[in-house]
């Protein structure tokens, strides 16, 4: 029962009449590749923030690497998880090696300088992500794809257990979607990281991930391997859409088909036929 | 961390090392110290102690002025040491002085003590009042050696102020509306010695008394104070007269106004009256004439 | 932009950068309104009864040079601290309401006539410094009321606080005697006057403490950069590094400004020219900066002594001359590199 992540019996809300997650308990397994989806607003990336302890639970406790999550003082809980977060807006003009080194921070020595085994992981962290030709660019000078890569390079410079994602794939084109994660499926099977991604997509999910968790708009939730828990009906459950399933070798895909949509009379609910 | 105590261990050793070496100079306080009372190197902070200089005889052992000492002529050429409200103090100090004269408001008064501090006598008079003006003198005159001096000009001054309130002293007070400022509107009030000026030549202030010692007031105190005259110092080097024409057109909107209505509005060149020094009396007959004229025809 | 920082690349560059403000403040004492011979100089401060002038003159010239390096020096890394922590660039030591706090303290010395000196040392300063960081308490204050240290509200109440305090300037400037009046005004304009030995030293430990402290949290506020969440997910203890940066930029802004006045611009534009040279590193970027500054002053306040002899320019009058321009051609370079300005 131990996991890499605990969260037991945890509830939040942002203001005392508002309850956005009730009571969850769920374990992360080291070296796990979860996905958390569910329709907006349900508590995706308020889960995720609590569990970098940017938000602190009303009620309920969170353990890392099993210590409670406030043991840690903000240097150790680095060395265990790092974050990857969707706006972020550099205002000063540095470039990538010193966005992508600044996640040794914590490692620093007394002077405040890097020293060359720092230089080293940020310089695999570039060559794993592909961003090292951009080294001594500057970050703002970068598109949309390639910040979100160095910023994933960051959050492996930084050498931790735990990766924590926000939607890293947001506003990338579908290349850059899949080369993204190719690149987390990478760093959990060579380097046994754990890495916990909020996403959109369902399918990215179902392909990529060992475990997904549904956060429903109400609190509910349901957490176990894709294979199990996605199916048409919990979809149209969780985020209230009709959707096509199909089987790609193993794993099944979903199309959404709105009452609109070219082939809305297909979904398996609308033929009244579970196909899988 | 280890670096953070390093740095406050630092950064106190480093204050206590200056405690130690500066914070000793009080001893160097000798501002009770006598002056010399002689003094051939003398540096003037204002334009109206070097007029009194000037007036004691002791024009040529002046070895520096601010720049607006320009009464009499001669000071106009000396060295110049800075401005009256900021005196360089790097000329000071060139002009190697004896004794240094300065006024008593805050910057001044700042030099005066650093000066000391560093072993230059200074002397600090306040000259705001017309009795401060005859103690300026008699310090000044101590402090010079020239004592002598300073009473009969002391005495030259009072004797013909007295004979001036004799003349004009008769009779009713005239009302007088003292213009600093046109616009916003600025008058000299009655804790001013522009104000004595005004009553020893026979007047009184049509502003009763405020506040501040240049009270700015709105056109309903104009129309009340009921001034029989009003006068402006005058601005820059134009023409009197042009300036008279164009006071009298922008007092002309009071038309109830004594003043304007009997076209009693004057205009005085400035230095005479807008310094207190050596020139009072002169000053103050110019205001005079302007108040009671006719006692002036002879 | 170019290769890594390293201790050794650092240290170079800062001793550069010293060597350059040697050999500027060494100039500048060279200049004024009087000339002064070296050769006079060394031959001592001569007697109580016949003090040597040059001796004097250089001895002014250099606690006016040494003031001057000072509070530019410690204008220019606040400036740098205040663009970090409000993540805004516009944002120099004054934005919280500093500078009106220590306007109404040095109005309040100048009218009470508190004949208060400390050590022998105008009032006007001490007065300065306690309005200084009283207001940045205020301030601090009324911003966490709108809750834990959001930008937004901080630099919203530092704009009512200045208000405010400006009216109470106003409104006792116009009851003042007018060389009060003209006292306070020339206060506000920034100057830098001859001080004593005592003072600077003081100032010095004060100042340059302060700058090497935010040089040891150097790390933090590049992380910082990033916004609080980032830095914090990057090991940094936001809290305590914003209140140790905010607490001495505060600081040796109010020490500052309590020696001077106000002297505007070196806070601002000091700042990002370094960055736009050097990069945005700050653990480069505060000890260049602090220098820069201390150069940009001393040779600001040589030109305000000489100009227009024998009168004296307020320095504030010159940084804002030649800062305003300057600024210009940053804003205008910097456009084509920046991301917020496009």
């Amino acid at each position: 029962m131990s996991g890499i992540i605990e969260v037991d019996n945890l509830s939040f809300g942002y203001t005392s009449e508002t309850t956005i997650l009730k009571g969850m308990s769920f374990n992360v397994r080291p070296g796990t590749f979860v996905a958390i989806a569910g329709p907006n607003g349900a508590g995706k990336s308020t889960l995720l923030n609590l569990m970098c302890r940017a938000l602190t639970p009303n009620s309920g406790t969170i353990r890392i690497d099993t210590a409670a999550i406030e043991s840690y003082d903000t240097r150790a809980l680095a060395v265990k998880v790092a974050v990857v977060r969707q706006e972020l807006a550099p205002i000063f003009g540095f470039s990538v090696m010193e966005t992508v080194l600044m996640a040794r921070t914590p490692y620093y020595g007394s002077a405040g300088f890097e020293g060359r085994a720092d230089r080293e992981i940020a310089n695999d962290a570039l060559e794993a992500t592909d961003t090292a030709r951009f080294a001594f660019r500057p970050l703002t000078s970068l598109s949309s794809g390639e910040r979100q890569r160095v910023f994933i390079a960051r959050a492996l410079a930084q050498n931790s257990l735990i990766m924590l994602l926000d939607e890293p794939t947001n506003f990338l084109d579908l290349k850059h979607q899949v080369g993204i994660y190719d690149l987390l499926k990478t760093a959990q099977v060579e380097k046994g990281k754990t890495i916990v991604a909020v996403t959109h997509d369902i399918n990215l999910a179902s392909q990529y991930c060992d475990e997904i968790l549904l956060l429903g708009a109400d609190g509910s939730y349901h957490i176990g391997k894709t294979k199990a828990v996605l199916s048409p009906e919990k979809i149209k459950e969780v985020f209230n859409v009709d959707v096509f399933a199909g089987k790609v070798g193993q794993e099944k895909f979903f199309i959404p088909l709105g009452k609109l949509a070219k082939n809305s009379r297909k979904t398996n609910n609308e033929t009244g036929n579970i196909r899988l | 961390m280890n670096k953070w105590w390093w740095l406050l261990l630092i950064i106190s050793c480093w204050m206590a090392a200056g405690v130690t070496m500066f914070g000793s100079r009080q001893g160097l306080e000798n501002s009770g110290a006598p002056l010399p009372d002689r003094a051939d190197r003398i540096v003037s902070l204002a334009p109206n102690i070097t007029e009194i200089l000037f007036a004691i005889g002791l024009g040529d052992k002046i070895t520096g002025v601010t720049l607006d000492s320009d009464y009499p002529p001669d000071a106009a050429e000396k060295p110049k040491v800075g401005t009256f409200w900021q005196p360089d103090i790097e000329a000071v100090v060139a002009a190697r002085p004896d004794l240094v004269i300065t006024l008593g408001f805050e910057q001044q008064k700042n030099l005066a003590e650093r000066l000391r501090r560093i072993g230059y006598n200074s002397l600090t008079v306040n000259i705001e009042k017309v009795s401060d003006f005859f103690a300026a003198i008699e310090k000044i005159g101590i402090a010079t050696g020239r004592q002598r001096q300073a009473n009969e000009l002391i005495s030259r001054i009072r004797t013909k102020l007295r004979q001036l309130a004799s003349i004009v002293g008769a009779g009713p007070k005239v009302r007088v509306l003292w213009v600093v400022q046109r616009e916003p509107l600025r008058v000299a009030g009655r804790d001013t010695f522009v104000n004595e000026m005004i009553e020893l030549a026979g007047g009184e202030n049509a502003i009763g008394s405020t506040v501040h010692k240049y009270p700015p007031i709105g056109s309903e105190q104009v129309i009340a104070c009921n001034a029989n005259v009003i006068i402006e110092s005058a601005m820059g080097r134009e023409d009197i007269e042009n300036q008279r024409d164009r006071a009298l057109q922008h007092w002309s909107k009071f038309k109830f106004l004594p003043a304007v209505a009997n076209r009693r509005v004057f205009v005085i060149p400035g230095d005479t009256v807008s310094r207190l020094g050596p020139r009072l009396y002169e000053g103050t007959e110019t205001i005079a004439r302007c108040l009671k004229p006719h006692l002036f025809e002879n | 932009m170019e290769q890594l920082l390293t201790p050794k690349k650092l240290t170079t560059k800062i001793g550069l950068a010293l060597a350059v403000l040697a050999a500027v403040m060494f100039v500048c004492s060279l200049i004024g309104t009087e000339t002064v011979s070296l050769k006079a100089v060394f031959t001592g401060p001569g007697t109580q009864a016949a003090p040597n002038p040059d001796f004097e003159i250089m001895g002014f010239r250099l606690s006016r040079i040494i003031l001057a390096g000072l509070v530019g020096a410690a204008l220019a890394c606040a400036g740098v601290v205040f663009q970090v922590l409000l993540r805004n660039p516009l944002a120099d030591p004054y934005i919280l309401g500093i500078s009106s706090g220590a306007g109404l303290g040095a109005i309040i010395a100048v009218i009470s006539g508190f004949n208060w000196t400390l050590w022998g040392r105008s009032p006007i300063a001490v007065f300065a410094f306690a309005g200084a960081l009283g207001t940045v308490w205020l301030v601090w204050f009324i911003g966490r009321l709108t809750g834990k240290f959001h930008v937004t509200g901080l630099l919203l109440a530092g704009v009512v606080v200045n208000a405010f305090f400006s009216a109470l300037m106003m409104f006792l400037t116009s009851i003042a005697k007018s060389d009060q009046v003209y006292a306070t005004i020339f206060w506000l304009m920034g100057n830098l006057t001859e001080g004593d030995f005592l003072v600077l030293w003081i100032g010095a430990g004060c100042v340059i403490g302060g700058i090497v402290a935010l040089f040891y949290i150097g790390p933090q506020l590049n992380a910082l950069s990033f916004g609080a969440d980032d830095a914090r997910s990057m090991g940094v203890n936001v809290a305590r590094t914003r209140t140790i940066a905010f607490g001495i930029a505060a600081g040796i802004t109010a020490v500052a400004v309590s020696l001077s006045g106000l002297i505007g611009f070196v806070g601002l534009v000091v700042p990002h020219g370094v960055r736009l040279v050097f990069g945005p590193d700050h653990r480069q970027l505060i000890p260049l900066s602090g220098i820069t500054g201390a150069i940009f002053l001393v040779i600001a306040d040589t030109v305000a002594r000489i100009i227009v002899a024998p009168a004296q320019l307020p320095v504030g009058v010159v940084t804002a001359i030649v800062g305003g321009p300057f600024f210009l051609i940053l804003l205008v370079k910097y456009s084509k590199k920046v991301s917020w300005l496009k």
